[in-house]
């Protein structure tokens, strides 16, 4: 199965490609079948190479030259380690179940095959970044899935905010990406190689003082900075890029925007896997940050800001997804609270169970704005009797989300809480447990005003068919019964992930902050069923918030702070050159045109066409030359 | 007798040749005017064949092809007159003007 | 000595054609009448060939008198006579003073700058023979066109060919 690992990442594209070429003529049910067939070899593949690694341990990276130019060989290659074999797994199984899901979401959709080829170029650059070996090729599969990511989210072009929001998207992680480029050149300067296994060597040599930076000759790097500075500068560029990808505090502002692209893509992208990459890099370069503690309490204290930031923006909104949306924010707020605090473990826990709970809520969303047509909170209600299933399978998400035991969320949450607290952050960790608070509020709140109380609209709303349910139904389980994989009683995943850790001194059980993460959820599903249950809408609590209310529901103003010191100047900025360049620059071009045009146009009328005239001109000329040169020759 | 008497008379021609040629309105006097210019030229050609330090005969066929060359191109020159005398009924350059602007 | 020339037969042959030369010229340019005009372009041409004939090339001139006071000047006289119908034998005039002044100014200091370097080049020195060739040059020239310039003779044929049928084809009257 080792061997075959390059084909999890081939078959999607070459299901792009087939699709590509075939276009419109397939049927909407061939399209699918090619899609899910993809992505399912590879999710067997997948599991294939989850065992082996298990029993094996990470395989030394396959590569292939690219290129050579001095003494520097770019390479291409893929590498199966603990961590991406997980990956791998997380990312197949999702987009195997949202794949099956968006046949019956994007069911009569004009570019239905169009849709398929955009999710299996995505998946083909998911999986291909989570497989390489080296960080250039690692750039290149980064920003194509944003651009998969700006195509989906703009894949229904034609409404204005879709248009507008995969600009925004693309833009803002575009500005994370360039500080991630930036550190991966710094890393190339210092250690002379792009490759994962080259710089980790490096940094380990580092750490034990045995090498200088500047392995291969770069030097011009060790007279600006220290090898202390550099670990520092360069974790922290890279992290900049993890915040772009992972819409962290305070480049978030994208990832809500996104949800104006169809809801498959939103789970599949926006909350399962492309977002989650900005995790995966921390933890695929986590030796840099073990190297530096200040990027690491950056890391930190971004993630547990962002965490509670977002959780409070979720509180209020009125548009499912973006609840939803923002509770993604606030997850990957977690996981990088938990990498900053060393908890490398806990991080990718919560990754792979947030992956199952959240696609699992966008897709029981997705459903209910496929029965609705709307996506107001709102104007909905009463579903549990009219879509059990998707209410089934909804709870449990929220359950997970919640954090209440034994949901999945609940052990990959309380392991990221109990390492901040092990690790002495305790201010850290009273925002995780205020945001778990309100994760739980407005979850609740969404489901409450989802499915409890009496239906408002008009449409009759019902499920969507076995290949909208089944993907719920699969999540469902996973969201229900993932967290057992790595309980503090059986920590298999930390096992598998850290196979050379201390063995047998698992950490103990910490019963006290177990016992107070659940009850934090339970009492904020209690608030939330006290504020919202049976369809209350506590218009009145909102107005005794009036401030704080205000502040939530406008995203604490992040959007206006933006488009006042950063949009404002740039714009002011660019019309001023634009003016420069148009009445100036144009302006002297056009003169010199005019110039010329004029000139030629009353020229133009000396060529009247007389042999004569041309002659007498010719003779004229030749006479005035021979005049200068008799002058010059001294007769004259 | 020298070289120089007869490349002066050569360059009169010339120049009365080039003058008629630029002056004149009927198409045939200019034509006739360029064959005073190409004669001018063979005067040259044969003076330089006999006065060279090595007396050539080359000059001489030159002289003979340039004025087999004007004999094909005062053909083809009335042909066109004739033509052109038949579209506009004249034969003034000034008319052969479609080439303006 | 005329003009720095001695007087001998050769040089006063040779100002005798000149001026025939010259003066035919200028009437070929000043009058109007056609067949005057015809009768002037024949002294020109006549006097060419003698020009020739002073410079030993007996054969050239002799083309020169068929060719040009012959063959061309009747062609051109029947092309005037063709074209001007209506004119009583008298042709259009020229172009105005300024243009007939600039043209006159700028043609004298061309001719005038020829003359001028024609008087200051050192040329080699030359034989003063009237007849510097030793074989007729007829001889000399069939020798030259059928062994040196074969593949030039030929071309001027194929011209000579090409301009005919060109010619023809051009002057006919279309249907």
């Amino acid at each position: 199965m080792i061997g075959l690992t390059w084909l999890v990442p081939v078959l999607p594209l070459i299901a792009y490609v087939v699709l590509l070429a075939t276009g419109k003529r397939m049927s909407e049910m061939a399209i699918t079948a090619i899609s899910v067939l993809a992505v399912l070899i590879g999710l067997i593949i997948s599991i294939g190479v989850v065992a082996a690694v298990g029993q094996h341990g990470p395989y030394a990276p396959v590569v292939y030259n690219w290129l050579a130019f001095g003494q520097t060989t770019l390479t291409m290659g893929y590498q199966v380690t603990n961590l991406n074999a997980m990956m791998l797994l997380v990312v197949t199984l999702v987009s195997t179940l949202v794949f099956l899901f968006s046949k019956s979401y994007m069911h009569g959709d004009e570019r239905f095959s169009r849709f398929y080829q955009y999710l299996n170029l995505f998946v083909f650059s998911m999986l291909g970044l989570v497989i390489t070996s080296n960080l250039l090729e690692l750039y290149i599969f980064w920003e194509l899935v944003g651009v998969c990511s700006y195509l989906l989210v703009g894949f229904w072009y034609f409404k204005p905010e879709a248009a507008v929001a995969a600009k925004k998207a693309f833009i803002v992680t575009r500005i994370g990406d360039v500080g991630l480029f930036i550190g991966i050149i710094l890393l190339y300067l210092g250690t002379g190689s792009f490759d994962f296994t080259v710089v980790f060597s490096h940094l380990h040599h580092f750490a034990s003082a045995q090498a200088s930076l500047g392995a291969l000759g770069h030097d011009a790097i060790t007279r600006l900075m220290n090898v202390q500075t550099w670990v520092t500068l360069t974790a922290l560029l890279v992290f900049v890029g993890a915040v772009g990808k992972s819409a962290q505090f305070p480049l978030h502002v994208w990832l809500p925007d996104a949800m104006e692209g169809p809801t498959p893509v939103s789970a599949l992208i926006h909350a399962a896997t492309m977002v989650a990459a900005g995790v995966y890099l921390v933890a695929r370069m986590f030796p840099l940050f073990e190297a530096s503690s200040t990027a690491s309490e950056t890391v930190a204290i971004i993630g547990g800001v962002t965490a509670i930031f977002a959780a409070s923006i979720g509180l209020t909104q009125r548009d499912i997804k973006r609840v939803i949306a923002y509770s993604t924010v606030s997850q990957l707020g977690y996981m990088m609270l938990a990498m900053g605090v060393g908890a490398y473990v806990s991080g990718m826990f919560h990754l792979m169970t947030h992956a199952f709970f959240k696609a699992l809520l966008f897709l029981a969303a997705g459903s209910v704005i496929h029965a609705l047509d709307t996506q107001d909170l709102f104007e909905m209600g009463g579903l549990r009797k009219y879509m059990p299933i998707t209410h089934a399978t909804f709870l449990a998400g929220a359950l997970a989300l919640s954090g209440i035991p034994p949901f999945a969320g609940f052990w990959s949450k309380d392991d990221i809480l109990t390492a901040t607290f092990d690790s002495g952050h305790y201010v850290l960790y009273a925002f995780g447990l205020i945001a778990a608070f309100f994760t739980a509020v407005y979850i609740f709140r969404v489901y409450f005003l989802t499915f409890s109380g009496t239906y408002k609209g008009s449409k009759h709303p019902h499920e969507g068919g076995w290949v909208m349910t089944l993907p719920l139904l699969v999540l469902g389980l996973l969201a229900t019964f993932a967290g057992f994989i790595n309980t503090p009683f059986a920590p298999i995943l930390s096992r598998f992930l850290q196979p050379n850790g201390p063995v047998g001194i698992d950490p103990p059980a910490n019963w006290g902050l177990m016992a107070v993460s659940a009850v934090v959820g339970l009492l904020g599903i209690g608030l939330a069923y006290s504020l919202y249950g049976g369809g209350k809408r506590a218009d009145a609590w909102a107005k005794r918030m009036g401030f704080l209310y205000a502040l939530s529901y406008n995203k604490w103003y992040i959007d206006e702070l933006y488009a006042l010191i950063i949009v404002l100047p740039v714009v002011t900025l660019a019309e001023g050159l634009q003016f420069f360049d148009r009445w100036i620059v144009d302006g002297l071009v056009r003169l010199i045109g005019e110039v010329g045009y004029t000139g030629g146009v009353s020229l133009k009328y000396s060529a009247d066409g007389q042999i004569q005239t041309y002659g007498l001109v010719t003779a004229f000329g030749l006479a005035a030359l021979a005049l200068v040169a008799l002058r010059i020759g001294g007769v004259l | 007798m020298a070289l120089q008497p007869f490349l002066a008379l050569g360059a009169v021609l010339f120049g009365i040749g080039l003058y008629g040629a630029l002056t004149k309105r009927n198409l045939i006097i200019v034509l006739i005017s360029i064959e005073m210019m190409l004669n001018a030229a063979n005067i040259n050609l044969v003076a330089f064949a006999h006065f060279l330090p090595k007396p050539n005969i080359e000059g001489q066929v030159y002289a003979l092809f340039n004025i087999a060359i004007a004999a094909a191109e005062v053909a083809v020159g009335l042909a066109i007159l004739l033509s052109f005398f038949r579209a506009r009924n004249t034969s003034d350059v000034r008319d052969m003007n479609a080439m303006k602007w | 000595m005329l003009f720095g020339l001695p007087i001998t037969g050769a040089t006063i042959t040779y100002f005798v054609l000149a001026l025939i030369i010259i003066v035919s010229g200028v009437f070929m340019l000043t009058l109007t009448n056609v067949m005057h005009m015809a009768v002037s372009l024949v002294g020109v041409f006549l006097g060419v060939a003698g020009i020739f004939i002073l410079l030993g090339a007996d054969f050239v001139g002799l083309v020169q008198v068929m060719v040009y006071a012959g063959a061309i000047t009747i062609l051109m006289v029947f092309a005037l006579m063709l074209t001007h119908r209506g004119l009583n034998g008298h042709l259009q005039g020229e172009v105005g003073p300024f243009r007939g002044t600039l043209t006159f100014l700028s043609v004298a200091i061309i001719v005038g700058t020829l003359l001028y370097a024609i008087r200051s080049t050192p040329w080699p020195g030359s034989t003063t023979a009237l007849q510097p060739f030793h074989q007729s040059t007829v001889n000399l020239i069939a020798n030259a066109i059928f062994h040196q310039y074969t593949v030039a003779f030929e071309l001027v044929s194929a011209v000579l060919t090409v301009a005919l049928v060109g010619a023809a084809v051009i002057a006919r009257k279309e249907e």
